[in-house]
């Protein structure tokens, strides 16, 4: 007896927890469709989503919400949903989903995470728009709109018009009008309304907009006796010319049925060899077979005996060619939206490609100044001193892991670049200067064993670098402002890190010019480069101006090396990259002249895009197209675009 | 009384297994990764974790009552170079197995070695298939436990309609894309709806072809990009798609080569979504997993993450010490025979079988980037048996590898015969 009421009493102390839980109608809802929704497949889970986007029950928005964010669990043993809060690593706290109360903690491993994939959060999405487009935050109307942007369905456009007056956000209410006319495109009542939707985008340049007229103007080859008459018909087409070969032709009436198949002759040719019968095919002699006249019959009379599939005969192919005609046929919208569509499509097709091109040159002007930053370090060590420096790239890795340094110490990332210029510059002209006064000094004017002692060095500096950073590539993060892109319109853009480094580089061709121009450094480098001993003679220390240039030109390549890090990344081989580019830079352009080295980036930069352009499938193929034009360049202006003339070109 | 009894004869018992076999020298264990160059960013990793488990295996009690000895050496990420230092391993150091490699050309280079020198090399890392060598185990995916089930989560899932296939520019992504083009081909996708695009090892300047990415959805068909960029040129790639502002839920992106240690070097945050395909996550879900992730990183760092091939090495080197066990010896040939139909449960819960053609069954694990740069797994399918030759390439689909029952790794199915049996094709 004590026993029994123990027992009852257990049952009546568990039972309300669990009951409010079960039977909850929005519980009970999920239970309904628990199979589907924990398969999780987006080919699987329409009904599921149908059935709470449609329930007017209060929870259902909020159930969806939840799980689109993953925070839907199931109870593995019951099946019963339910939300949870962390307690810790191995334990959640249940929380009911219809009366948001806690229920108890629960072990994590008796628990599902349900983690819809990206399709099914995107049909979620666009189940809770008809919810979250009255909502009062912008926030959830954007990501309605977003919604509808990536999964529009017909009730969107409805929905959409229903709210659109009412919208006060500027913004959202522009994002609305745009989706509106996209929506009317696609889902509008009538042709009228939907042509005149079509011609509101009227040189319109969104990919958006492409992507909802081109399915508009989508054709199918039809073949008839007779070309029939109206709107919808494109264009005839004439079988054998070479947009429109004969095959293709006759393979259309093959699949309507309009005509027998035919085989290729090597098949023909095997079926006739597997009916060889002593010496004889069908009663032919195989000696005869020589021409394709006959081999047709041979094969006609094989078919009449019903060994092979009558097929048609090149004769009977033309003939039956000629009685047909074929068109194309507008399958994607009444005739006369998708002769709209296509009005229109062309007057933005050519848009696009002026577009493209503006884009292809901005493209080109930002290689351009990426391989002129990369080379003006050059273009002093070895277009001023003629030292041929192949750890240069090395000078550029540096800088770039000094900036990695500073990071680590200093968490805005402004200050940090801020602070990391002038540090770069620092321990690359201390680098420089220390390599000119152990190695290269004693080398100068021996340009075979300079080469190799710097490219020992080259190697070296990689392999410290690994020790000390480790092989992984490292990040240099850009301040929040560079992130993203400018954009003109859909097609032409550019990121806002590549406009600082053109800006970058324009600074340091104006710092260049300077210096060597408007100081007395860049006069007596001057000096010493056109001739050392008049130099020295006018009181001149040699010694110390090359140490002070090559000095220089390393600590530009350091500040380079914090610009490219800053777009692409930084490990220790990132110098080996542009090594080949900024002595192709510097030797295209002309040796000794910085506004050679300019337009030497712009020419390579330019070329590189160009190619790129012509062969977009292959990246690599492109590089080597370019270095065999400037290997032909070369030998036609071995001195490169601007060539020194007179002494300094002897020097 | 009857404890002391149960004492001695345990005592005896072990005494005796370990008398049984003369253990004079500890067991070599060869370690064939770069520590310099190139590819040492991947590599190195993978020493690290040959040490490790060398390291508890000896803590176990070795293998065979002897200790094991990692003998590492630097192919320096010089292809030649991994012939030379494989052949050291077998004739100068005469190890008793090899754990190595990480590019498909190095395991090229060091094939025609290991099979002139009856060696045993364990291969940890994804590759394109369409080899089989008697002397090789290959722990990482081939494409049909990879590529084809990322693919077709694209066509069923995201219901992409139009591809971009981006690859480094050498063997393994090349192979990848023609077997991929041919699948996406059988699938009812247009020739024309493929964009296949390869660029250099290294490669930074993304903005053009990520333009061109962006430009394919003009006829309103959904794009998603599938990457087999190698290496450091995907930090480029992602800063360039971030820059771009692309949502994966726009253009999705899976990738191929990208895992825990490559997201390490990038902000991730405007990451969020894309996709990777591999066997292992570390934020798979069991305990065993849990035990190896603490491991490492007591011994590596806190920073420190674990990541696919890492799993493949763990398991191939647990089967082989189970294989040896097994034959009783370290013996090739023996331990080879003993290695068809082990079984070891890998980290993400389920059991790894060595198949007869030298793969291993897995499972294939989707998983989203977040913004920790961990992975959200969000699909995990059943174990899928390695294949080595694809059924998607017409002149490879009639090909099978069985060592076990056929002693032929490239066996031709219609004319039932061994077509040859070095892997110097």
């Amino acid at each position: 007896m004590v026993r029994l009421l123990a027992l009852i009493w257990l049952v009546v102390l568990s039972f309300p927890a669990a009951a409010q839980d079960a039977d909850a109608p929005i519980q009970k809802l999920l239970q309904e469709h628990g199979e589907i929704i924990a398969k999780s497949s987006r080919r699987t889970i329409g009904p599921a989503i149908d059935a709470l986007g449609s329930s007017s029950l209060p929870k259902a928005s909020e159930v969806l919400e939840k799980w689109q964010a993953k925070e839907l669990w199931q109870i593995k043993e019951s099946g019963l949903f339910v939300y949870t809060e962390k307690v810790d690593s191995k334990t959640e706290q249940m929380i009911d989903i219809a009366s948001g109360a806690a229920i108890g903690e629960i072990a994590k491993r008796d628990l599902k995470q349900l983690k819809p994939n990206s399709g099914i959060r995107g049909m979620i999405g666009a189940a809770l728009v008809k919810f979250q487009l009255q909502d009062p935050s912008p926030f959830a109307r954007n990501r309605a709109l977003d919604a509808i942007q990536r999964d529009a369905e017909d009730t969107h456009l409805a929905a959409l018009r229903d709210v659109m007056g009412g919208e006060e956000n500027l913004e959202i209410a522009a994002r609305m009008a745009r989706l509106e006319r996209l929506l009317t495109i696609e889902f509008g009542a009538d042709e009228a309304e939907r042509i005149a939707a079509i011609e509101h985008f009227a040189g319109d340049l969104g990919v958006d907009v492409r992507a909802a007229l081109n399915p508009l103007v989508a054709v199918r080859i039809e073949a008839a006796e007779e070309t029939p008459e109206g709107d919808d018909i494109v264009r005839v087409l004439t079988p054998g010319s070479e947009m429109f070969p004969r095959e293709d032709a006759y393979d259309i009436l093959v699949r309507a049925e309009l005509a027998k198949p035919r085989i290729s002759r090597d098949d023909k040719r095997e079926a006739l060899i597997a009916n060889i019968q002593a010496e004889t095919v069908a009663g032919v002699q195989v000696a005869s077979l020589d021409s394709e006249e006959a081999r047709d019959l041979a094969y006609a009379s094989l078919a009449r005996d019903g060994v092979v599939d009558a097929v048609a005969t090149e004769a009977e192919v033309d003939e039956t060619l000629a009685t047909f005609t074929f068109y194309e046929r507008y399958t994607g919208a009444p005739p006369s939206v998708a002769l709209a569509a296509a009005a229109v499509l062309a007057g933005i097709e050519t848009k696009v490609a002026l577009n493209q091109t503006a884009d292809l040159a901005l493209d080109a002007v930002s290689l351009a100044s990426i391989y002129f930053l990369a080379a003006i370090g050059l273009a002093i060590t070895f277009g001023v001193m003629r030292v041929i420096n192949m750890a240069h790239g090395e000078f550029i890795m540096m800088g770039a892991y000094t900036g990695f340094v500073v990071q680590q110490f200093v968490a805005d990332h402004t200050i940090a670049i801020v602070l990391a210029i002038p540090l770069a510059f620092a321990v690359t002209f201390l680098a420089g200067v220390a390599m000119e006064r152990l190695v290269i000094r004693h080398l100068y004017h021996r340009p075979l064993e300079t080469l190799l002692a710097t490219f020992g060095i080259s190697i070296a500096l990689q392999q410290i670098a690994k020790n000390i950073f480790g092989t992984q590539a490292r990040p240099l993060t850009a301040p929040g402002w560079l992130d993203g892109s400018l954009v003109f319109n859909d097609i032409v853009s550019i990121s806002y890190i590549r406009i600082a480094i053109f800006v970058l580089a324009l600074l340091f061709l104006a710092l260049f010019l300077f210096v060597m121009n408007k100081t007395r450094l860049g006069l007596e480098v001057r000096a010493v480069t056109q001739n050392p001993r008049m130099a020295a003679s006018m009181g001149i220390n040699p010694d110390k101006i090359n140490m002070l240039t090559f000095g220089f030109g390393s600590g530009i390549a350091g500040i380079a090396g914090v610009a490219i890090g800053l777009y692409a990344k930084v490990t220790s081989e990132m110098g080996a990259d542009y090594i080949v580019q900024a002595f192709m830079t510097v030797v295209v352009g002309g040796v000794g002249n910085i506004w050679g080295t300019l337009l030497g980036a712009s020419l390579v930069g330019t070329l590189q895009k160009g190619i790129e352009f012509l062969n977009p499938s292959n990246t690599l193929a492109a590089q080597t197209y370019m270095i065999l034009f400037i290997i032909l360049f070369i030998q036609f202006r071995p001195r490169g675009i601007i060539a020194l003339k007179g002494r300094a070109a002897e020097a | 009384m009857s404890h002391k009894i149960l004492a001695t004869s345990a005592a005896a018992l072990l005494a005796g297994t370990v008398a049984s076999y003369a253990c004079d020298a500890p067991i070599k264990v060869g370690v064939l990764h770069s520590l310099s160059g190139t590819m040492a960013i991947s590599e190195t990793t993978l020493k690290d974790t040959m040490e490790m488990l060398v390291e508890i295996q000896n803590e176990n009690g070795g293998v065979l009552g002897c200790q094991l000895e990692a003998v590492v050496v630097d192919p320096a990420s010089d292809w030649p170079l991994f012939a030379e230092k494989a052949r050291e391993l077998l004739t100068v150091h005469e190890v008793d197995v090899i754990f190595g490699n990480w590019t498909s050309v190095s395991r090229k280079s060091v094939l025609p070695v290991i099979e002139e020198l009856n060696g045993l090399l364990f291969y940890p890392v994804q590759y394109e298939g369409e080899e089989s060598s008697k002397n090789v185990f290959y722990t990482g995916a081939a494409p049909n436990q990879q590529a084809i089930p990322a693919t077709d989560y694209f066509l069923e899932e995201l219901e992409v309609e139009k591809f971009a296939l981006l690859g480094t520019d050498y063997v393994y992504p090349r192979t990848t894309n023609n077997i991929l083009e041919s699948y996406l081909q059988q699938k009812g996708i247009a020739g024309e709806d493929i964009f296949v695009n390869y660029t250099p090892f290294g490669h930074s300047d993304w903005s053009s072809i990520v333009a061109d990415v962006v430009a394919l959805g003009a006829d309103g068909k959904k794009v998603g990009v599938i990457s087999t960029i190698n290496g450091d040129a995907n930090i480029g790639f992602y800063k360039e798609l971030a820059a771009a502002g692309i949502s994966a839920d726009d253009i999705p992106v899976v990738a191929f080569s990208v895992g825990e240690e490559e997201l390490a070097g990038l902000d991730t945050s405007n990451l969020v979504g894309h996709l990777a395909a591999w066997n292992y996550f570390q934020s798979a879900e069991s305990d065993a997993n849990d035990a190896w992730v603490a491991a490492w990183k007591e011994r590596m760092g806190e920073e420190r993450v674990t990541n696919d091939p890492m799993e493949a090495h763990y398991i191939g080197f647990n089967m082989w010490v189970n294989a040896a066990e097994a034959a009783g010896t370290t013996d090739v040939d023996a331990v080879r025979t003993a290695m068809y139909g082990q079984e070891f449960p890998n980290l993400t819960g389920g059991t790894a079988v060595m198949l007869p053609n030298h793969h291993l069954a897995k499972p294939v694990l989707i998983g989203e980037i977040q913004e920790d740069g961990q992975f959200d797994i969000i699909s995990q399918t059943e174990e899928v048996p390695g294949d080595a030759w694809t059924d998607f390439l017409p002149e490879s689909a009639v090909l099978k590898s069985d060592w076990a029952e056929l002693g032929c790794g490239m066996y031709n199915t219609e004319t039932a015969s061994c077509v040859q049996i070095k892997s110097n094709y």
